[in-house]
Formats: C-alpha cells, sequence, structure tokens
C-alpha cells in the first residue's frame, strides 16, 4: 500500500473520530492547526483559480474568504481539491469545509449544516452581441432551431433556476466547468449561458463576443458547507463570518475584488432565514429519482451500444490497414492508434466537443460522446484484431489464395471470420469497459447513470440508497450484455452453412 | 500444358532453384521426387505463384509468369487454372466442409449458391465424403480432410492440379483413399504435379518424374524408365 494511501486512511480514520461527540470536530480542527476546506478550482474565477503569475499558487476571493475564517478559528487554511459538483462528499473525509460558491438552497439546509451567508449573487443569462435572446423574455418564445439552447453549471443554482422554469422553451445543458459555457455561446453551440453574475463580470473581458442579456433576474447566498454532525464546527464559522462582517474585514476583502462591497454587505444584513426542505421516505425518493436514473441508464446503454460497433469496425479497418495496406498508410494508422492510446479520452472528448466547433464543426453533445468513445476505442480494438488476425495461420491465407481469391475475399471470407472468433473475449471484456467508461462523457454534458446518480446524491444527500438503486440499474444492464456476448461467443464457435 | 524454363530462385542470398527446366503435356502426371531442401516444394510453390523467382520464365495452363513480383490480377487468373493442395490441408476450421468446398466456386466465380452447392456435393460424393457435408473439418480424420481439400481444389474446375506432399502427414492407414483419389483424378486424364517421396505412389501414378537434387534437376524421364 502507498504512503499516500495510508495517509489518506489514517486522515479519514481522524475525521470519523473527531465527528463521534458533538463539537469534537471543532476540538480536532485545533488540534490540528488546520481548516481543511474543499473547493474546484477548476470552477474558476472570482472564486478559486490558479495564480496567472504564479499557477502553482491558488488565488481567488474564497481563497482569501478562507484565510479569513481559519485565522478566525485560530488555525491555518489548507486547501482541498474537488469537483465541484461532488465537494460536498468531501465532507467528514477529507475536508472539514466546503467553500466554493456554494448556493443556500433548502435541500442543502436539510442535509448538510450551512453557515451564515458570506456572499449574495445574482443569475445572469449570457448571449452573443449579435445575436438573440435580446431579453430574458425571449426565451419563453420560440428559438433558432425551435428550443433555447442554455448552458448552465451541474448541479448549480442556475440550473435549478432553469430546469423549474415551464414557461421558458429552453433546454437546458449542464457543464463541469463554469466557463464551459460561455465558450460553448462564444463558439455557437449555445444559444445562451446563465451563471452568477461575478463570474461573468470577471471573464468579461476574455469573452469580448459575448454581452449580458437583462439585469440580473434572480439571486441567492453563498455558505459555507459543513458536516450534518459538526455542530461546533458550524457555530464557529458563523461566530468567524458574523465578526469579519461587523469588523469590515469581509466589505474590505470584496472591495479588493472589485466584487460591490458595500452592496453586498447590505444583501448579507437583510438575508432572510431559509427554511430546511422537508425529509424524504426512501420511497419518496425511489419514486422522484427512479425516472431520472432510468433516463440516464438509457443513456449509458445508448451510448455504449452506439459507439462500439462502430469502434469495432474501426478497429478492424486499422488493424487490416497495419498488416496488408501499402506503407504509408501504415505508418499513418499507427500514429492514428498511437495517438488515441496515448491521450486520455477525457481530453479527446474536450477535443471534439470544445475545440471542433472552433473550426465549424459542432457536433450534439450525444454524436460527441459517441464520437469519442468510437474513435479512442477503435486503437484498443485494432491491436486485438491485429493481433487475431496474425494469430490465423498463414497456410490459410495461401490455401484462400491457391483457390483464386484476391488478398480482400481472402480477408472477408478467410482471415477475418477465424480472427474474430479468436478476439471474441478480449473485444467482450472491452465492451464492459467502454459500458463503464461512458461515465467520462458526463464532462462534455452528457448525463448518463453515473453522473444523475452523483447529481442526485448530491442535492438529496441520499448517498447509500441511491448508490444501491444505481448499482441494480448497472446489474439489470450488464447482465443481459453478457449472456448476449456469450451467446454470440458460442454462435461464433459454430461453422458457418455456406460463404456470407 | 506446363513449361518451365531455366527457373533459379535464392533466398537469403542461398541458391535454392538453379536453371530448373521441365514440361509436362496436357493429360499427363509428373511427379517431382528428391531428398529433402531439394526445392521440390519450393518449385512447386513458383508454379501457384505463392513465391516468386529471380529469373528464368514459367508457363502453365496458359498463364505465363516471369520473374520478380507477380500482379495480383494475374495470379487470381492463374490459380483459377491451377489448384493446389497442401501438406497440412488447410481447411477452413470456421467453414463447414460443404461451406468450404463452395466458397470459391461462389466467391471467385460468382456461382448462385444452389449451383455451387450441387457442384461441392457431387465432389464430396468423388471423394466419398457426402455424408459429411454438414461437419465440421476438425471432427475428419487426416485423410478425410486432405480429401476434402482435394475436392475444394477440383470444385474451381482447374485445368491443371498441384499437389504438395498430400500424404506425407497422414498415417499409413490413411494414405490409401487419398492416393486413390489422385490416382483416379490420373486415370480421367487431370493434369497434375504432385510432390511425393513415395516412389510407389508417384511409379503407380505419375507418367513422367523429375528428380531435383540441391536446386537442381538431377535426372527426368518417364516413370517407368526412373522408377
Amino acid at each position: 500500500m502507498s504512503g499516500a494511501r495510508v495517509s489518506a486512511l489514517l486522515a479519514g480514520a481522524v475525521f470519523l473520530v473527531a465527528s463521534a461527540a458533538p463539537g469534537a470536530e471543532l476540538t480536532e480542527v485545533q488540534r490540528r492547526g488546520e481548516l481543511i476546506w474543499a473547493a474546484d478550482q477548476e470552477g474558476g474565477g472570482p472564486h478559486v483559480f490558479p495564480d496567472p503569475n504564479d499557477p502553482r499558487r491558488l488565488t481567488g476571493f474564497e481563497v482569501e474568504f478562507a484565510e479569513l475564517i481559519a485565522g478566525e478559528l485560530g488555525v491555518k487554511a489548507r486547501f482541498q481539491q474537488g469537483q465541484w459538483d461532488r465537494l460536498p462528499l468531501l465532507l467528514g473525509r477529507a475536508a472539514d469545509c466546503v467553500i466554493n460558491g456554494i448556493e443556500l438552497t433548502p435541500a442543502r439546509r436539510r442535509d448538510y449544516r450551512c453557515s451564515r451567508p458570506y456572499f449574495a449573487y445574482a443569475l445572469q443569462l449570457i448571449g452573443r452581441r449579435d445575436a438573440r435572446p435580446d431579453s430574458l423574455a425571449a426565451l419563453g418564445g420560440t428559438g433558432p432551431g425551435g428550443r433555447w439552447r442554455v448552458g448552465v453549471l451541474t448541479g448549480s443554482a442556475a440550473e435549478l433556476v432553469m430546469r423549474s422554469r415551464d414557461d421558458l422553451q429552453v433546454e437546458v445543458i449542464g457543464y463541469d466547468g463554469t466557463i464551459d459555457s460561455m465558450e460553448q455561446v462564444a463558439s455557437g453551440v449555445l444559444d445562451a449561458a446563465v451563471l452568477d453574475d461575478c463570474i461573468f463580470s470577471f471573464y468579461a473581458d476574455r469573452f469580448a463576443g459575448l454581452r449580458a442579456v437583462d439585469r440580473p433576474f434572480s439571486g441567492g447566498l453563498y455558505t459555507v458547507l459543513t458536516a450534518p454532525d459538526t455542530p461546533g464546527l458550524s457555530a464557529a464559522i458563523d461566530e468567524a463570518i458574523g465578526r469579519a462582517i461587523a469588523d469590515g474585514r469581509l466589505k474590505a476583502l470584496y472591495d479588493r475584488w472589485d466584487l460591490a462591497g458595500r452592496q453586498q454587505m447590505l444583501m448579507l444584513r437583510d438575508a432572510a432565514e431559509i427554511p430546511p426542505a422537508r425529509q424524504r421516505t426512501t420511497w419518496e425518493l425511489i419514486r422522484e429519482t427512479l425516472p431520472l436514473l432510468l433516463t440516464a441508464a438509457g443513456v449509458t446503454v445508448l451510448l455504449s451500444c452506439a459507439a462500439f460497433p462502430v469502434a469495432m469496425l474501426i478497429g478492424l479497418a486499422v488493424a487490416i490497414g497495419r498488416l496488408y495496406g501499402p506503407p504509408a498508410l501504415r505508418t499513418v494508422l499507427a500514429g492514428y492508434v498511437e495517438v488515441l492510446r496515448g491521450t486520455p479520452l477525457m481530453l479527446q472528448l474536450y477535443a471534439i466537443f470544445f475545440l471542433l466547433p472552433k473550426v465549424g464543426l459542432a457536433l450534439p453533445a450525444l454524436a460527441a460522446a459517441i464520437a469519442g468513445l468510437a474513435l479512442n476505442y477503435s486503437a484498443y480494438e485494432s491491436e486485438i484484431y491485429r493481433a487475431g488476425l496474425k494469430a490465423v495461420p498463414t497456410g490459410q491465407f495461401e490455401a484462400a489464395l491457391s483457390l483464386g481469391l484476391s488478398k480482400w475475399q481472402a480477408l472477408r471470407h478467410v482471415l477475418v471470420p477465424q480472427a474474430v472468433r479468436i478476439v471474441m473475449p478480449p473485444v467482450t471484456s472491452d465492451f464492459i469497459a467502454l459500458f463503464k467508461d461512458t461515465s467520462v462523457c458526463s464532462v462534455i454534458t452528457v448525463i448518463e447513470l453515473t453522473k444523475r446518480y452523483s447529481v442526485l446524491a448530491l442535492s438529496t444527500g441520499r448517498i447509500v440508497e441511491l448508490a444501491i438503486l444505481t448499482a441494480l440499474l448497472y446489474l439489470t444492464m450488464s447482465w443481459p450484455l453478457a449472456v448476449l456476448s456469450r451467446w454470440f461467443e458460442r454462435r461464433l464457435e459454430r461453422p458457418a452453412g455456406t460463404p456470407h | 500444358m506446363i513449361t518451365v524454363t531455366s527457373l533459379c530462385k535464392s533466398r537469403s542470398g542461398a541458391s535454392v532453384l538453379s536453371d530448373v527446366s521441365l514440361a509436362g503435356a496436357e493429360g499427363t502426371v509428373t511427379a517431382l521426387v528428391g531428398a529433402s531442401g531439394s526445392g521440390k516444394t519450393t518449385l512447386l510453390r513458383c508454379l501457384n505463384g505463392l513465391e516468386t523467382f529471380d529469373a528464368g520464365t514459367l508457363s502453365i495452363a496458359g498463364h505465363r509468369l516471369a520473374s520478380g513480383p507477380h500482379a495480383p490480377g494475374v495470379l487470381e487468373r492463374l490459380r483459377c487454372d491451377v489448384g493446389m493442395v497442401f501438406q497440412q490441408f488447410n481447411l477452413f476450421p470456421h467453414l463447414s466442409v460443404l461451406a468450404n468446398v463452395m466458397l470459391a466456386p461462389q466467391v471467385v466465380q460468382g456461382l448462385p449458391p444452389d449451383e455451387a452447392r450441387a457442384r461441392a456435393l457431387t465432389l464430396l460424393e468423388r471423394v466419398g465424403l457426402a455424408t459429411h457435408a454438414g461437419n465440421r473439418p476438425e471432427t475428419l480424420s487426416g485423410g478425410q480432410q486432405q480429401r476434402v481439400a482435394i475436392a475444394r481444389a477440383l470444385a474451381m474446375q482447374p485445368r491443371v492440379m498441384l499437389f504438395d506432399e498430400p500424404t506425407s502427414a497422414l498415417d499409413p492407414a490413411m494414405t490409401a483413399d487419398v492416393l486413390d483419389v489422385i490416382v483416379d483424378l490420373a486415370r480421367a486424364g487431370q493434369t497434375m504435379v504432385v510432390v511425393t517421396h513415395d516412389h510407389g505412389f508417384a511409379k503407380r501414378a505419375a507418367s513422367w518424374v523429375v528428380e531435383l537434387a540441391a536446386g537442381r534437376v538431377a535426372r527426368q524421364g518417364p516413370a517407368d524408365e526412373m522408377l
């Protein structure tokens, strides 16, 4: 076991022990001398982001805010990286609190401890300068291609608000990165985006072709999230925020970041108490989440069943090209395989979804996901097929040629059918691997089963029940696939009656 | 029907065939004999274009091959007229016995499935294996597999048949049936070239014998004089 893993286990054990007694978690933070706060630096400015002058260092108003709070508790602040929509899952495991633009909502008040607000945000509709929509009201009418395509940050208040607006003709698309939706609006893939106004203000210079459409239309408050069983720590953070507001340090911090400190203080002063949401029963949880999970499971099946046959066909063509094609083609195909095998699937998906629109080829997210999976797996399949073709005895090829078959006819009728039988076990194994890899597609806004689970687990706090439900869905899907694969293997082992 | 003139071939700098010349008339059976490594199989593979040669010319069933690489189209036309049976049978394991025999007529000659099936069944009947048409090749004995391989090559109705030691991979008990099939073909007037170690078989089936030694023709003549 690596040292890092041992450290992680020890840290987890310390967190578990610390949460055993009320108030013990605050004592543990003070004994440790560090307040571990979680955030996603990929989320960007002005919250938390790598310093442009020294990317090894983090900066942002929440970095200063975390240091301020930690200082009030008499300890140092230590940053813990996490993916934004999964940050609360780190509580009690790897972090004491989450400070990263977490909006105060009834569901969060029910499932976690929420501090008193430390920032007031508003939601802003963003569009292109030269295109519709020119107002929020315009989203109530028909968009250029039917419904308006509007990007939001997955799991954010913007997503909640936009999905709840039945009066708007919008297709809401969730992104993992804060500025992803702005990129997609700029490149014309989306019609508009909705995000916190402070984010747009911060990045406005980078997106000169974008504009704020209308005034901010909805708003809320950011809170510091702690685990449900940490009353002592939560109370200490509340007191720290209160002192920072009272003595003007929080206002000064916001002024330094050009975040309208005076206005912030007025809104924080007037912030109303938000009541927690009602706890659902398990049956209610299943009834409410199962349709969403089933839809996402359908996407998982669609991605797998659409991408893998394409991967197999491309892989076979590449393998044949590398073994029997002209030398120049062999070199090109070897490069194709090495590039796709040597770079992460996630990067390839990013390139297809975010970079291709810049050269005028904008694929819908689902098509981009299928293309990315198919291309990535085609490299692996080609190597499997290449090994399979080489495993067929030379005499088989010669016998086919001696009967007058051309090279391609010999491949089609003699070599490839035998190679396919040889490679069925590893190909089946790859299909199951691809089935699981579909979860990576969430980075380009495709919501498949794992992503849906993650979002629901976060929003409901019912991690265990939903994990069981999701696992059952995966089993329900993978078992027939395994049976189908075995049937296909048995079928291929039988001799064909006549040539195909 | 078969003319080989001054054929030379070397591999990795070593001479494999040197100044080989021979001729075989239509309807005759030529036996290639000689010690292991004398170049018999290489010469046979040159006749079917499976190997190239460095010098000389070769003409078989009206197709002429020159030294160096052969164009694919030339070879495909040649192989439609020149069938070959291998030492290790090389039946296609993913196809049934019947499908092995039907494959080339359907794919190469474009024969409709019914006609290809009828032709294949007739040939399997001829080699005594019609009842095994639906079996997988691996369920047959070595001798039976070799007879299927002969039927498969005959399915293209070749003008010349080449046999590369057709019984050397078989137990003595299995060779008789295979040799009987080849002798029957010889009596039916099929032009053939047979690589063999079996002098008894060569004497029984061949009309002309060519003996190779170290890649050269040591001697050649009528079978009853040579053996």
